[in-house]
């Protein structure tokens, strides 16, 4: 359910600004997963709000960081029907050939903005079996008929897929890895004061 | 399908729009109150090198959207989109090229249609 349209016109980046202006030569941006600014992307069930996922745009925007939207890995291969995965059953050739091709292509972009001096840090999102930053999810005997007990244990220390690709093909190209972390909305005891501060962490070095 | 807080509908944007310069308008804060996905088209200044390969996925991501019935709206303007999706088979989607402002902006997303997706 979308929320209403405010009376009042939307606070502009300009109002929320506290830092340099974005438009000085050297930009600050922040590679953010897919589905942070697009729920709509999430597994059915997932979607923790309409569209956008304020918190992190909130804390980029206070310290001047720009947007980047990567692409969702999972949408395009397995669809709006997908059900809920662990690493183990993504983990294929084939779809680590697909998160090849979409790294290459965040890559690309990644490669122009260091080249022309911009600072860059990763946004992903813990728990994803896609973009976990240093939480992924894991569980070796997960499959079959898509029935497990809630709570079931697969939040492991790790990667994400696309992460791991995306990491490898900079490294490829030379260009160097960026800081990295990951908003934590779908983990169990979210805290949105610890997110913020761990946020805060990767984008002040 | 259990359903979730998803609003089925989602604006392609021009980065520059994402992230508009100070006073100019904040076209992410607009969707994001309006309760719209934003799927944020590569920046203008981009190569053609860098920008076909994100703009081939954003094609494939818009493509399983439409298949499902989600509201997809373009704000903005980005060079290229036009041929990806068409190389899918898709139109560009309705479309506000250059909002003067939050009020235009926020008009055009009333006019459209409510999104039954399936």
């Amino acid at each position: 359910m979308a929320r209403p349209m405010p009376d009042a016109p939307p606070v502009t980046m300009a109002d929320r600004a506290t830092g340099a202006s974005i438009l000085e030569s050297v930009a600050q941006v922040a590679f953010v997963a897919h589905c942070l600014l697009n729920q709509n992307a999430k597994v059915d069930g997932g979607a923790r709000c309409p569209g956008v996922y304020s918190p992190l745009v909130e804390v980029l925007r206070e310290r001047g960081w720009e947007l980047e939207q990567m692409p969702c890995p999972e949408l395009a291969f397995t669809g709006l029907n997908r059900f809920w995965a662990v690493r183990e059953q993504l983990d294929t050739l084939a779809y680590r050939r697909h998160c090849a091709r979409i790294a290459s292509a965040v890559a690309g972009a990644v490669a122009a903005r260091v080249a022309r001096g911009d600072e860059v840090v990763l946004i992903g999102l813990e728990g994803s079996p896609s973009m976990g930053v240093r939480v992924t999810s894991s569980d070796p005997a997960r499959g079959g008929r898509p029935e497990w007990p809630d709570g079931a244990p697969e939040l492991t220390p790790g990667r994400g897929i696309l992460v791991e690709e995306l990491l490898a093909e900079l490294e490829r190209r030379g260009v160097p890895a960026p800081r990295a972390g990951g908003v934590t909305h779908v983990l169990p005891g979210h805290d949105p004061a610890v997110e913020r501060d761990a946020l805060l962490a990767v984008l002040d070095g | 399908m259990e359903g979730d807080a998803r609003g089925s509908r989602i604006a392609l944007v021009a980065a520059e729009l994402v992230n508009p310069p100070p006073g100019g308008l904040d076209a992410l804060g607009v969707l994001d109150a309006a309760g719209w996905g934003v799927m944020q088209l590569p920046a203008a200044w981009y190569d053609d090198e860098v920008a076909a390969p994100l703009l081939e996925q954003i094609a494939e991501q818009v493509d399983e959207f439409a298949r499902h019935g989600y509201d997809i709206v373009q704000v903005g303007d980005r060079a290229g989109l036009a041929e990806a999706l068409a190389a899918l088979g898709h139109e560009p989607p309705p479309a506000i090229h250059a909002p003067r402002d939050a009020a235009e902006l926020q008009a055009f997303l009333q006019s459209r249609p409510t999104t039954a997706p399936r």
